[in-house]
């Protein structure tokens, strides 16, 4: 399957970067915009573990950690039907200030080809994988 | 999300893989598989409610087969995970912000 760019995003935010940033740390912050449960150490090697829906935890490690400028995540799906392991794909996220608020750059890396391809393999590849675990 | 409560339960992967070679009534479902009938009564009716089979009536009996597109529901959830999550994060953070101006 051919390689896939990036999937990136860019909103202008109007908080100052110390208070966005937090909403990448923090997890009583994280779970206002992701998830129900979030635990977070953001330090370079600490976990982030977030329980993103009943069934659906994303699991991650904190691989940059810049105060208010840069957070680097590799992340994924503990449930492997999700089709993206654990720290199998990166979320780079840029702060930079804008007047009174905040760019906020977000892209999201590597993501395996057959996550992107879920879509279009549907049942087939879903049941595949079943087949596989029950071998 | 009901998609990822009704896959994340091993026995209704085994149901579905069943049900993927072929449309079974909820008897034959229970036949093969080493639990009670209302215990597999249970599990379709969570897949159906998550979209992942469909049940047809056939006289007295109750009919399920997959539902092919069961799965786009969950590919939407994770693709939207991201840009939905991060505008929930822009209002909350601007919300923070004028809160701590006031």
């Amino acid at each position: 399957m051919a390689a896939r760019e990036p999937v990136e995003y860019e909103l202008l935010i109007a908080a100052p970067p110390r208070t966005v940033f937090a909403y990448f740390t923090d997890g009583e912050r994280m779970t206002r915009w992701m998830g129900m449960r979030a635990t977070l150490d953001p330090r370079p090697g600490g976990t982030a573990r977030i329980d993103v829906a009943e069934g659906a935890t994303m699991v991650g490690e904190f691989v940059e950690v810049e105060p208010f400028e840069r957070i680097v995540l590799a992340w994924g799906w503990e449930q492997e039907q999700l089709r993206v392991p654990p720290r199998s794909s990166s979320v780079e996220v840029s702060l930079a200030p804008d007047g009174d608020g905040t760019r906020l750059r977000l892209v999201h890396r590597r993501l395996p080809p057959d996550a992107y391809d879920f879509h279009r393999a549907g049942w087939s590849h879903f049941l595949g994988r079943l087949r596989e675990e029950a071998a | 999300m009901e998609v990822f409560e009704a896959i994340a339960q091993p026995k209704r992967r085994e149901i579905l893989r069943l049900l993927a070679d072929g449309e079974r009534s909820a008897g034959e479902v229970a036949a093969r598989f080493d639990v009670t009938q209302p215990a597999i009564s249970q599990h379709l009716r969570v897949l159906k409610d998550a979209g992942l089979v469909e049940e047809r009536r056939e006289g007295t009996r109750r009919m399920y087969r997959v539902r092919p597109e069961g799965l786009d529901d969950l590919h939407e959830f994770l693709a939207e995970v991201l840009p939905l999550g991060l505008r929930r994060l822009k209002r909350a953070a601007e919300e923070e912000a004028r809160r701590g101006r006031a």
